[in-house]
């Protein structure tokens, strides 16, 4: 298929290299020209704008940081709905509040452009590995016509619902792995306090019912104290951020990710925002008097 | 002309005033009877009726009010009134003439009172963020708690004002800061209401009588002016408000999102807007906030 891609960054750039690696013909525009060059240098096609991507290609996709950005690449000047012919279809797939999602479908539609929000779990690797897991909102139809170019980028892809369902399921990701991340921070911190070997509880805590990738993933790097990103820690604090403002709007009570945001809030204040979350073992470490035997 | 001239003798100033609820009407009788010079505008004009029926003038735009006020006061609801009183359509600052002062004593984003101060002062108009603690209470007595931000001079011209409404005015620093302590004030009352309510709880869990706890904890090391207040609102299941519940929901949501953007950890008060997120989601946003008793009684 002929695609556009907007937004090259640590996981838009792998994306959009193995759309092209599965043969389809990836058209990009960056406002940064070097966050071009991988994929030019691939054999992606140079574009002026975002409203030329959306010439050249009947399906566009997004992978930016926020909500504003979103909105100024497909509804700005010189945006997506300026080019884009009849029966276009718009994929985001940046992590954004549902409802601003949904607006921005609107304000698409109104244009004559089907939108479609699906946002990604899996981190770098995922992407690099084409492994994402792809969470979808939007049209039925349009859906299954782009599941080719799903297939290229990710290896579990669901169809949640109507325009903006696919960031509430991305929401509920990340209440469960920045709740999960604390806790197992919170465990090993815990164990090694103790004078436990955290390397042998995780090793036995896999086996049983506290089994978790993020135990086992995360874990992992926490006892080599590898906190390297990854996923930044800024990005889950602003993404726990969507969460917890939706959650007002809706009167909906999180405690747990509630004090997860709040540890997040910290490790920004120490200068970690950089990090992986898995430096979240450091902040818990520094909340108990230093690193544990 | 400029703002100083015309001005009404012996001290006294041409005031403007937009938000007459509960709040700001009692206020704004308060500045009339120390013998400044009253006008107002309401986006219903039916909230100015009292007032007009006893003489005060009702103009048709907050710009018309603007222009012939020296300062105007806000006390509204969120940050965006605020700035669209101040810079919509036919906002105060199509009004203002150079030298006037606009006084915001509503509670909203740190952010947006410094923001609001910078356009201003571009148009050569002064700015004074205000807002105060105390509820309709303080308001009717004249007793509230203000706590400003602003440039000195601003602050020294209206304080007169300020004085006819509260007996404590603390200036906090520049435009701005009367917000950051706002926020602090929420964040600890709201805190020692959700406290209060754990407490009201716990001894009816136990089945003994709260209005004894209630009596007993007044005179100790746990008494304080929200035990007093809110603990015998609690006590009583009066849940009719003073203050309703969904405002101090919205103060939350700015000081949350505030400390979010300056990586301020508050664990405390994040598990206090999750109690008031369920509040609302009870429906309860329209009570006081005594109602936190309720959302832990399932």
């Amino acid at each position: 298929m002929e695609v556009g891609f907007i937004g090259l960054g640590l996981m838009g750039r792998p994306m959009a290299l193995n759309l092209l690696a599965a043969g389809h013909r990836v058209h990009v525009w960056s406002r940064r020209r070097e966050s071009m060059r991988p994929l030019l240098d691939a054999g992606a096609s140079d574009c002026a704008s975002a409203a030329e991507v959306a010439r050249r290609a009947a399906v566009t996709i997004s992978m930016v940081s926020d909500a504003p950005d979103v909105e100024q690449v497909t509804l700005g000047a010189d945006g997506i709905a300026d080019g884009a012919g009849a029966g276009h279809v718009h994929i985001d797939m940046s992590t954004i509040a549902p409802a601003a999602a949904q607006s921005i479908a609107a304000g698409l539609a109104e244009r004559g452009i089907v939108a479609l929000d699906a946002p990604v779990s899996g981190g770098e690797p995922g992407a690099i590995a084409g492994t994402l897991t792809i969470m979808v909102g939007g049209d039925e139809g349009a859906c299954a016509r782009v599941q080719p170019l799903f297939e290229a980028m990710g290896k579990s892809i669901t169809r949640i619902g109507e325009a903006g369902a696919g960031q509430v399921a991305k929401a509920c990701n990340q209440i469960i792995t920045g709740v999960g991340v604390a806790a197992v921070a919170e465990a090993l911190n815990f164990a090694a306090r103790s004078g436990a070997d955290g390397t042998k509880v995780r090793e036995a805590l896999l086996g049983g019912f506290a089994y978790s990738r993020i135990l086992e993933n995360h874990g992992q790097r926490m006892l080599e104290r590898n906190f390297r990103p990854g996923f930044k820690a800024w990005m889950h604090q602003k993404d726990l951020r969507i969460v917890m403002g939706e959650a007002h709007r809706l009167g909906v009570a999180l405690p747990a990710a509630a004090a997860t945001a709040q540890l997040f809030n910290g490790m920004i204040g120490c200068g970690m925002g950089e990090d992986d979350s898995v430096a979240m073992l450091k902040l818990l470490e520094r909340m108990s008097g230093g690193v544990g035997a | 002309m400029s703002a100083t001239e015309g001005r009404v003798e012996g001290g006294a100033m041409r005031v403007g005033f937009i938000g007459l609820g509960v709040m700001g009407e009692p206020m704004a009788r308060h500045l009339r009877a120390a013998g400044h010079a009253l006008a107002v505008w309401a986006r219903r004009p039916q909230s100015a009726a009292a007032l007009v029926a006893e003489g005060v003038p009702l103009c048709a735009t907050p710009a018309e009010l603007a222009a012939r006020s020296e300062v105007v006061i806000t006390i509204v609801t969120a940050s965006a009134d605020v700035e669209a009183l101040a810079f919509g359509a036919q906002g105060l600052a199509e009004g203002f003439v150079p030298g006037a002062i606009h006084v915001d004593m509503s509670t909203i984003a740190p952010a947006t009172a410094r923001a609001l101060a910078e356009r201003y002062a571009a148009r050569g108009v002064g700015w004074v963020d205000a807002p105060v603690s105390g509820g309709g209470q303080g308001a009717r007595d004249a007793t509230l708690a203000i706590m400003a931000g602003a440039e000195d001079d601003m602050l020294e011209r209206v304080r007169p004002l300020l004085g006819a409404l509260g007996k404590r005015i603390v200036h906090i620093g520049p435009p701005g800061a009367g917000q950051v302590a706002k926020a602090c004030n929420q964040m600890i009352m709201v805190s020692a209401i959700q406290a209060c309510a754990e407490a009201f709880r716990l001894a009816g869990a136990h089945g003994v009588d709260k209005a004894a706890v209630l009596r007993a904890l007044a005179g100790g090391s746990a008494g304080s002016r929200v035990l007093e207040v809110m603990g015998a609102k609690m006590v009583a299941r009066d849940f009719a408000a003073g203050v309703e519940a969904r405002l101090h929901h919205k103060d939350f949501a700015i000081l949350m999102e505030e400390a979010a953007r300056l990586g301020a950890p508050l664990p405390v008060a994040a598990q206090v807007w999750q109690q008031l997120d369920a509040l609302m989601g009870a429906g309860w946003g329209r009570d006081d906030t005594a109602s936190l008793l309720r959302v832990l009684e399932g």
